[in-house]
């Protein structure tokens, strides 16, 4: 790493200087518009969760009424500047910032000098957030110093019922837990733990001097991660907590890649009322050419990192142009417009198609400059009547469109595909509700992959 | 003074691992607390109350372990163990002991 700026907080690439509302990339300066920069720091700051849009909304406009459009704008800004990667979109629940801070500028252990290198912060866990929760003040004050020492933000707690308190009001990555306390003791806290899944999530390793078998037994029974006996060795501390903090930030991003894998919660959608409806609407379906000789050839990683920056872009895309994404599967993204009343569905859909075709440009010309393979994409659009409404079982429902425009729009995604390079193509319907508003190209009448005889076709032009 | 009463070894560690200036402050709170618990052991025992008093002399042995005050840490692991005592005597035996371990620690604390 160069030499980094005084004040400045360094995620990788990326530095921040904060006070003087500046960004630099790769060491050069980044011109960046008010509201963006204000939308970066509200995401580093909370970048340790998934941040719904609502309240990046408030905090970048705080007292105006903003539409999802303008955040998911500024969110498209950053990502040009910042890399795709940096910013990942959790669908229905918001954005989190993922690049990982430097540990050059962010080590805030200024009283090293007391800590032996045994003591010396853990690279994967430091900055995380601890609550001690004990009452004796001495054992309190002791292990908040020690913790404090390791690199970590410490709460404390003097009984039990101040340490749940905290624990369902604030986040958490560890409890040191205490036995012997007034209120509620460690044990009563453990069980309310147990019967609580929010609270579950938070490991604890039980510091405690009690003696006997059976009572570390029974901690542990409670689903104590550990136990350390009291007064505690901060070699073995530092062991216990560097190894419950792991663990955690592990199933964290377990966690947080299942949710965007998922397909959009049932609630996710404008509810569009579980009821199924016949409606006008546009369909769009996009999808990256050829993933499967790409999968073979590298890297499995590569593979999901591809697909995963693609989808989060085209997304965006999508959301911002009032789409509803009704499936997202890997390589394929299927979108309806006009399912929330939309004046448009047809220019909307457009709109999203020319933005996703120039994110995918931006995408190419990104991969390509960091020496990686890229893949042509293909975007089919059709209209017309379909039948839309939730199916599925009680657990798990998906929103479904179903229609002869449905199939078309896959269809004329796959005469796109095959072509390579990018087209986008329509149907005549489409083309004749846009009525003129986006220049198009008609095409020679083609029989459509799956299809049995020639339809019109034509192609959106992207300048 | 009676040095005997802590245990250098454990003493010179937590120094090394908290800082000297920082175990100064936790002395501190360590005077100010034991005389607290003492006061609470008395109480408890008035009111025949066991759990409380148990307790008590469980938070005197744990602090008193954290410095190396092996000594107190015996008698209060004693007091802990040994459920409601008859009478007053063995807390009067105490007073003397949490004074000179608090003078021993305060003086180690500064030196």
């Amino acid at each position: 790493m160069s030499a980094s700026l005084p004040g400045a907080e360094v995620f990788g690439r990326i530095e921040i200087l904060a006070a003087e509302r500046r960004l630099h990339v790769d060491g050069q300066a980044v011109a960046l518009g008010s509201r963006a920069f204000d939308l970066l720091a509200a995401l580093v700051a909370r970048r340790e969760r998934v941040v719904p849009k609502e309240e990046l909304i408030e905090v970048v406009w705080p007292g105006l009424v903003v539409e999802d459009n303008n955040l998911q704008v500024q969110i498209s800004a950053l990502r040009k500047v910042l890399g795709t990667q940096a910013i990942a979109t959790v669908p229905g629940r918001g954005y989190q910032f993922t690049v990982a801070a430097s540990p050059a500028a962010t080590a805030t252990a200024a009283t090293a000098s007391a800590s032996k290198g045994v003591l010396a912060p853990g690279a994967a866990t430091r900055g995380s957030r601890l609550l001690v929760a004990d009452d004796n003040k001495v054992n309190r004050l002791l292990l908040c110093r020690s913790l404090e020492l390791m690199g970590h933000e410490v709460a404390s707690a003097d009984n039990g019922r101040s340490a749940l308190d905290k624990l369902r009001t604030e986040r958490f990555d560890l409890l040191l837990l205490d036995l012997e306390m007034p209120e509620i003791d460690g044990f009563g806290l453990l069980a309310q733990r147990q019967a609580d899944a929010a609270l579950r999530d938070v490991p604890v390793i039980v510091t405690s001097s009690i003696e006997g078998v059976a009572q570390v037994a029974r901690c542990i029974e409670l689903g104590a991660d550990d136990f350390l006996h009291k007064p505690v060795n901060p070699v073995l501390l530092k062991a216990r907590v560097d190894s419950s903090l792991e663990r955690k930030h592990l199933r964290d991003r377990e966690r947080e890649l299942l949710a965007r894998l998922a397909p959009p919660a049932a609630d996710a959608p404008p509810r569009a009322g579980a009821a199924a409806r016949r409606l006008q609407a546009t369909l769009l379906v996009a999808r990256l050419g050829d993933t499967e000789a790409f999968a073979l050839a590298q890297a499995p990683h590569e593979t999901l990192e591809l697909l995963s920056s693609w989808s989060t872009l085209m997304l965006d895309a999508i959301e911002s142009h009032g789409g509803l994404v009704t499936q997202l599967g890997g390589d394929t993204i299927t979108a309806a417009f006009g399912i929330a009343p939309q004046a448009d569905a047809a220019s909307s859909a457009l709109q999203a198609a020319l933005e996703m075709h120039e994110l995918a440009a931006l995408f190419d010309r990104e991969r390509t400059a960091a020496g990686r393979p890229t893949l042509a994409q293909g975007i089919g659009i059709a209209s017309g009547e379909i039948v839309a409404g939730e199916a599925g079982t009680p657990r798990r429902a998906a929103f479904a469109c179903i229609g002869a425009a449905v199939q078309r729009a896959a269809r004329l995604e796959a005469l796109a595909t095959q072509r390579g390079g990018g087209a986008v193509l329509l149907d005549d319907a489409t083309h004749a509700a846009l009525a003129g508003r986006f220049a198009t190209e008609a095409m020679p009448p083609a029989v459509l992959p799956g299809g049995t005889k020639a339809v019109p076709v034509h192609a959106l032009k992207t300048a | 003074m009676d040095p005997a009463a802590i245990d250098p070894h454990v003493f010179d560690e937590l120094q090394a691992n908290a800082g000297a200036d920082f175990v100064r402050e936790l002395v501190d709170t360590f005077a100010e607390e034991a005389p607290r618990l003492l006061a609470e052991l008395r109480s408890a025992l008035a009111a025949g109350a066991a759990e409380r008093f148990r307790r008590a002399a469980h938070s005197l042995k744990s602090n008193s372990h954290t410095f190396g005050a092996t000594r107190l840490a015996e008698r209060a692991r004693a007091l802990e163990l040994g459920g409601l005592p008859a009478d007053a005597a063995a807390l009067d035996a105490l007073e003397p002991e949490i004074d000179s371990t608090r003078a021993a620690l305060q003086a180690l604390a500064r030196a």
